[in-house]
């Protein structure tokens, strides 16, 4: 044992150097609090310059509220207040949900309509990457990505009803093209000596896809999650503008109708930093499934 | 089934051609040619000559446009786990640790936990990646790549191994260390070995029969026994390269593949 493991030493080529870890991680994190320094920066003086132009007056706060109405719309929304000043009558948050419940609402389409995709898009993704289906599915698969939300939310509501099938059924198919086109770009993009060489091993058809073709193309299908869940983000508004309560995408939208600016923006930003949230957690989890990707 | 220790490889009338914009280019030419169990067959030629169509006709990852391959007398008709190919750029899978990689074969054909882990074991301490079984292929060198890559075929235990210039990608000194270890290697297990190389000193090194292949398209003009790495015999690399039956087959390996019209 210890003869080999003198042998093959000076062959070792990537492993670190032995002086490096520590100084390397020192860097890295001065590298990080440089950078959340600059975001914060960046975020400030954003926030000064929509305060300075509401506090000037420039525009009317019924197309700009300041910050300081937005922040109050948000906190009315998250807890039970008078109906109106002066009234006796306490609601709970807006329309009868906290501000939170509303975005719980909709992350729970989302995650069901996205977790649909990935149960429907991988595998008729490997199937149309793999035999002849792909040649002929795919005009519908693109027809079908290419078409805007909005335009057949009307269509499923007269199928589905108005109530939650409808809504998840368009976040399902907004998700599911987007994750069916990454994984056969995934499989096409297997080497071909990849899957001779397992062929090689005595690897069944059946084997080859589930041991070769597969993880071979989960970098290519977690980017179409990513993809996906971001695109069903930006559909989760159309899907909640008919009986979207609960629900943070039809709250934006009722609040818009009714000219409450302030809640109109802080739906906005709660649903930008949730979906900013979210796309960084896949992204961690492309890391740890995916260790490989860019190296090998 | 076959006996383990009779595949006969044999090509019988074999041509090939690739259809390259609507015109066939010949790749082969009437290849006739037996390999014998246990032979450790080298194939030397100029680059573009039909080396690796013939491998890869064995292989059964195509099919030859006339004539037939046969292994232990059944045609090929596809890839099988009796022909274990080691292919030029290591083909290790990022996915799985080096151990893992070295078990896919045995896991695939449903050996137990137990036993393919011993045979992992076995041929990981043969290769010299014992210790780094838990690391996973892109944190080992190229030359490590390509031990473990070996490693591979060998634990799934086929009869013949088909090696596509396994070491044309490494350093000098590397490629020597593994050359004696593969040497080692088939003296203690006995396969059959279609090694194919550009180098004539790695071909009538490592070979106990030096084949030469001409130019496209490819036809065989020179067949001979060497026995440099025959037998139980430990003489020195360098010992060997020097004796006058070495150089003497390298100079006749040498002027067979830079004379097309050669007979053999």
């Amino acid at each position: 044992m210890t003869q080999t493991v003198a042998a093959p030493a000076p062959e070792v080529a990537p492993s670190t150097p032995a002086a490096g870890p520590q100084d390397h991680r020192r860097e890295r994190r001065r590298h990080r609090l440089k950078l959340l320094a600059l975001h914060a920066s960046t975020l400030l003086l954003l926030l000064s310059a929509w305060w300075f132009v509401t506090a000037m007056e420039w525009v009317s706060p019924l197309y700009l509220p300041p910050p300081g109405d937005v922040w109050d719309a948000f906190v009315r929304a998250n807890t039970d207040h008078p109906v109106a000043a002066g009234s006796d009558r306490i609601v709970r948050g807006e329309q009868g949900y906290y501000l939170w419940e509303h975005l719980i609402a909709s992350l729970q389409r989302i995650a069901i309509g996205v977790g649909a995709a990935i149960v429907v898009g991988i595998p008729l993704g490997l199937v149309m990457g793999t035999t002849w289906l792909g040649v002929v599915l795919e005009p519908y698969l693109n027809f079908l990505r290419s078409l805007p939300p909005l335009a057949y939310i009307g269509l499923l509501i007269v199928w589905f009803g108005i109530g939650d099938t409808s809504k998840v059924w368009l976040l399902f198919l907004a998700a599911f093209p987007p994750i069916a086109m990454a994984t056969i770009s995934g499989v096409h993009g297997v080497r071909q000596d990849q899957v001779n060489a397992v062929r090689s091993l005595g690897a069944s058809r059946r084997q080859v896809l589930t041991a070769v073709v597969l993880p071979a193309s989960t970098p290519d299908i977690l980017t179409g999650i990513r993809v996906a869940t971001g695109f069903a983000w930006t559909t989760v508004v159309a899907a909640e503008i008919a009986n979207g309560i609960p629900g943070i995408g039809g709250l934006a939208y009722l609040a818009g109708n009714q000219l409450q600016t302030a809640l109109v923006i802080a739906c906005i930003v709660v649903i930008g930093i949730a979906a900013i949230l979210l796309d960084l957690g896949l992204k961690s989890l492309e890391k740890v499934l995916v260790p490989w990707r860019g190296k090998a | 089934m076959t006996d383990r220790h009779d595949r006969r490889v044999e090509f019988r009338g074999v041509r090939h051609h690739f259809t390259v914009g609507g015109a066939a280019v010949p790749a082969l030419d009437r290849i006739d040619l037996t390999i014998e169990p246990g032979e450790f067959v080298t194939l030397a030629g100029p680059s573009g000559c039909g080396k690796t169509t013939l491998l890869r006709l064995l292989a059964g990852f195509m099919t030859a446009s006339e004539g037939t391959v046969a292994v232990g007398g059944d045609a090929v008709r596809g890839p099988g786990e009796e022909r274990g190919v080691v292919f030029q750029q290591p083909t290790l899978y990022p996915w799985l640790s080096v151990r893992r990689n070295v078990e896919l074969g045995p896991k695939l054909r449903g050996v137990s936990a137990h036993d393919r882990a011993e045979t992992a074991s076995r041929y990981l301490e043969m290769v010299g990646l014992a210790d780094f079984e838990k690391h996973r292929p892109y944190e080992l060198s190229g030359g490590m790549q390509q031990r473990c890559q070996i490693a591979r075929v060998l634990a799934n235990e086929p009869d013949i191994v088909l090696m596509d210039e396994p070491f044309g990608a490494l350093d000098a000194l590397t490629r020597e260390r593994l050359q004696s270890e593969l040497l080692e290697i088939w003296r203690a297990t006995g396969r059959t070995i279609l090694f194919i190389t550009h180098s004539v000193d790695e071909a009538v090194f490592l070979g106990s029969r030096v084949l030469v292949m001409s130019p496209r398209p490819g036809r065989i003009v020179l067949d001979r026994p060497a026995v440099f790495s025959d037998g139980g015999v430990r003489v020195p690399a360098d010992e060997i390269r020097a004796l006058p039956e070495y150089v003497a087959l390298c100079d006749e390996v040498r002027g067979a593949i830079h004379a097309p019209t050669a007979v053999a």
